[in-house]
């Protein structure tokens, strides 16, 4: 049933939405800005559909480990953090790596390192994609407006159940706390959640303490095969005005948005945008066609944070002869008018 | 000598680990270089204890090798974790009195067997098997024996609680350099863990005590309120001693059942 | 063939990796026993910590779950609440349950989470190597109180009486003991049935002996547990407000 509702919604407001488009059951989750507004908004869900349910934690290590409980009873789970509660999600959610758990979490970046700022930052690329002590086979989507908030919060459970990998969906501040209208598509999609403790006769072991090396190691490979057999399924892009082009930016999140204004005020400067959906795995096949399609000179990268989108970039283009400027602004936004100004200036 | 790559392995508890660190304290003591490592899993006791050991007239830059000079091994079920370090120029060591030499791999150059825990049994002290091992290492590996045997003493020097006890460790150290290894009539692996579980019946009741599971922790010797059960002379789980039961003297109270950690014993009014 | 072991041990994964004269295995058995007796194997969930416990990963044959140190409850509590008709016990250690866990096992109870927590008392971190606990009493030596220790690092941590204060009136708490094998069942059975009957929290204690650490053979790992008992009070913890 697809009923597309224009309404007046807040990225946090969208997100919850979408998890319940995405057929979430329940939430764990602890305060935390500007992550705050989904685990309310949530709990407000739950007062008025009896099959859903939530626990406010004593922190958000417990919430964490409270959504891998739920998901191996075979429910929908997942949690929602920001900045020092993302650092502590580390815990939980390398034991869903290392488990391949279908975790799903919503992460709004905010100033940091540490307390920092609880407002915006795209600071946590890095912790998200390739936190904890495992090789970063994490899906991360990068939401860059409300109605992504929505459709990528619903898809993080259909690709997390599919593909049994951690997954992310990054905000940040500014995207939970603004509003517009907004198209929504109201439609359920309809994902395969099983028991993953299975109550079968023959029982079900977990565990993620292996004491030989070897046997170890035999589980990591057969993981990261499976990640490189999946990643070019999962990986999402948007390229815009990336035609007859011979500079591109590249920015995720809201910063590709307000790159998108620039570059419509930019005239006749042959200027495109490229957007990487998936920060992790990283659309690298779709930036390789654009390079192939176009004969780029120059790449801006434009990030609220230092170098945390450029060092994943320019690992696809190490061997690209492209110039590349780093345009950085930890925990500081971009306007349109500034991007315009720093690309100006080359 | 420029190089030797020796490997001792066995289980957690056999003191693997001992008899490495008093090698390592040895060679230091000498000219050559020496580096040791352990490989090691979370549990304490019964999985393999594996140590490589590495002598050199050089400064040794890495712990591990992928194939050994001189492969020790002390315990049968260990053999699986090192066979890959075994090759046409690997000396094997091993206990011929716990490990059948038809297991060792045949691609070894040669087997040499040392019925250490007979010997410690009859001779010396139960647990000093490692000990007559060490002194066969040492001999093969040129340590100097009088250095050798003070280091092994001094790296016990916890567990040695009476001079006693010391004097039949240092003999059983003596006794592993000077002993002649077997190079073909190896000797019989009688400490094996029997496969079968032990049945003793009178009219009115039966206990089973099973060798494959009991550990010789010694716990239903303690609490049976009878003391129908001691020590014998089979090797449980991790080559210790398997209780037996005087049937006559058991009340079938259900109290070695009810303490034993590993479900190894039972009673049944029978 | 005599039943050496409850119907709920996985026989095919013994002998198992504990060390000889574990307390654990006694726990563990009398943990088996009351499984069978209330007929509940097939609808328990077993949830294991990190350190010597995470050894039982498949022990019982029960689904199990070894999860992080320190995080078996807030994982069975989050399973639970997700499926209620399943019997949800975490199994952990005196670190995993006083010291890094030690905020969600209170607040599982403060909650009164249906969920069984049994934390097993040996006095010190085992499979590291016997290091200090918070339930090392003064004086006891361990690898990080090579003195004894002292009360700066705190006496004794009386765990059960001070879940008992935070629980909420339906809790059942207790502490046992290994030299009482048949009252570590019949508590453990009833803890467990403070879950199915009462939708409840329950918290067993169980005093332990660790012969490998405490470098103690069987008679003095009883006698040194005998002492432990001193202290460490047994039976049922009531509230005392009442």
């Amino acid at each position: 049933m697809n009923k597309n509702i224009l309404q007046n919604l807040s990225g946090s407001q969208a997100s919850v939405l979408g998890a319940l488009a995405g057929g979430a059951e329940i939430m764990f989750g602890y305060p935390i800005t500007p992550a705050t507004e989904i685990l309310q908004g949530w709990v407000e869900k739950c007062q008025k559909d009896a099959s859903l349910s939530y626990l406010q934690t004593e922190d958000e290590t417990s919430a964490g480990f409270g959504v891998i409980g739920a998901i191996l009873a075979g429910k929908k789970a997942f949690t929602a953090s920001a900045g020092p509660g993302n650092v502590l999600l580390q815990d939980p959610i390398s034991m869903a790596e290392n488990l391949r758990l279908p975790f799903v979490g919503i992460m709004m970046q905010r100033g940091g390192p540490s307390t920092g700022t609880v407002n915006y930052s795209q600071q946590e690329v890095t912790l998200t994609a390739f936190g904890g002590n495992g090789n970063g086979l994490r899906i991360v989507y990068s939401a860059s407006n409300i109605a992504e908030m929505h459709d990528l919060t619903s898809k993080a459970f259909s690709t997390a159940w599919k593909y049994r990998f951690p997954t992310f969906v990054l905000g940040d501040g500014y995207l939970g706390k603004m509003s517009t209208k907004v198209n929504i598509s109201d439609s359920v999609r309809s994902v395969t959640s099983t028991l993953l403790l299975k109550e079968q006769s023959e029982p079900t072991y977990l565990r993620n303490c292996y004491s030989s090396e070897e046997s170890f190691a035999d589980m990591l490979k057969d993981h990261i095969s499976d990640w490189n057999r999946d990643k070019d399924k999962i990986s999402e892009s948007e390229s815009y005005k990336c035609k007859h082009v011979s500079e591109l930016v590249i920015a995720h999140g809201i910063v590709a948005e307000a790159a998108k204004e620039a570059i419509n005020s930019m005239g006749s400067r042959k200027i495109g945008l490229f957007r990487p959906i998936t920060l992790n795995p990283f659309p690298t096949l779709q930036l390789k066609k654009v390079l192939q399609d176009n004969k780029i000179k120059k790449i801006f990268i434009i990030e609220s944070a230092l170098a945390q989108l450029s060092r994943i970039t320019k690992y696809e283009l190490f061997d690209k002869d492209i110039q590349i400027i780093e345009i950085d602004k930890p925990a500081l936004g971009f306007t349109p008018e500034d991007i315009k100004v720093e690309i100006g200036k080359i | 000598m420029s190089q030797i790559n020796l490997l001792i392995c066995g289980e957690g508890g056999q003191g693997i680990q001992t008899i490495a660190k008093a090698i390592l304290d040895t060679a230091n003591l000498s000219d050559n270089f020496i580096s040791y490592i352990p490989s090691f899993g979370v549990e304490q006791r019964g999985t393999p204890s594996i140590a490589f050991l590495i002598i050199s007239d050089k400064p040794v830059l890495y712990p591990k090798f992928n194939s050994a000079d001189i492969c020790v091994i002390l315990q049968q079920r260990a053999i699986d974790s090192v066979v890959k370090y075994i090759n046409p120029n690997t000396t094997v060591l091993f206990d011929s009195s716990t490990v059948l030499h038809t297991k060792i791999p045949k691609i070894a150059a040669k087997k040499l067997g040392l019925p250490a825990t007979k010997y410690a049994r009859e001779k010396f002290s139960p647990r000093s098997y490692n000990v007559i091992i060490y002194g066969a290492i040492s001999k093969m590996t040129a340590l100097n024996s009088d250095q050798a045997e003070e280091t092994i003493i001094s790296v016990l020097s916890g567990k040695l609680k009476d001079k006693k006890l010391e004097e039949s460790y240092r003999q059983a150290f003596k006794f592993g350099y000077e002993a002649v290894l077997e190079t073909g009539k190896y000797s019989f692996a009688l400490y094996q863990t029997k496969t079968e579980i032990n049945i003793i019946r009178d009219q009115n009741k039966t206990a089973e005590i099973d060798p494959n599971l009991c550990k010789g922790c010694g716990i239903c010797i303690l609490k049976c309120p009878v003391k129908a059960l001691q020590f014998g002379e089979e090797s449980g789980v991790f080559a210790l001693p398997v209780p037996t039961i005087d049937i006559a003297k058991c009340i079938a109270c259900g109290n070695c059942r009810r303490f034993c950690p590993d479900g190894a014993i039972g009673v049944d009014k029978k | 063939m005599i039943d050496k072991m409850p119907k709920s041990w996985n026989r095919k994964t013994k002998p198992h990796l504990f060390c000889p004269g574990c307390g654990h295995g006694i726990t563990l058995k009398q943990l088996g026993y009351a499984l069978d007796e209330l007929k509940i194997q097939k609808r328990t969930t077993f949830g294991i910590d990190i350190g010597c416990s995470l050894l039982a990963w498949n022990f019982l044959n029960c689904d199990t779950i070894q999860t992080h140190h320190g995080r078996t409850t807030p994982v069975m509590v989050g399973f639970k609440m997700a499926k209620p008709s399943r019997v949800a016990i975490a199994y952990m250690g005196d670190g995993g349950g006083y010291a890094i866990g030690l905020q969600s096992l209170l607040h599982a109870a403060f909650r009164n989470d249906p969920i069984t927590a049994i934390l097993v008392n040996n006095e010190n971190y085992a499979m590291t190597g016997g290091q200090m606990a918070p339930t090392t009493e003064l004086g006891i030596k361990t690898s990080t109180t090579p003195n004894g220790k002292t009360l700066n690092f705190g006496n004794g941590f009386l765990g059960p009486e001070l879940v008992k204060q935070i629980s909420q009136k339906q809790s059942f708490v207790a502490r046992v003991s290994v030299s009482q094998p048949e009252i570590v069942k019949l508590t453990l059975a009833k803890a467990l049935q403070n879950q199915i009957q009462n939708n409840s929290f329950s918290f067993v204690e169980v005093l332990s002996i660790c012969p490998t650490n405490w470098k103690t053979d069987a008679k003095d790992s009883f006698l040194r547990l005998e002492s432990m008992q001193k202290y460490y009070k047994l039976g049922e913890i009531k509230d005392e407000s009442n």
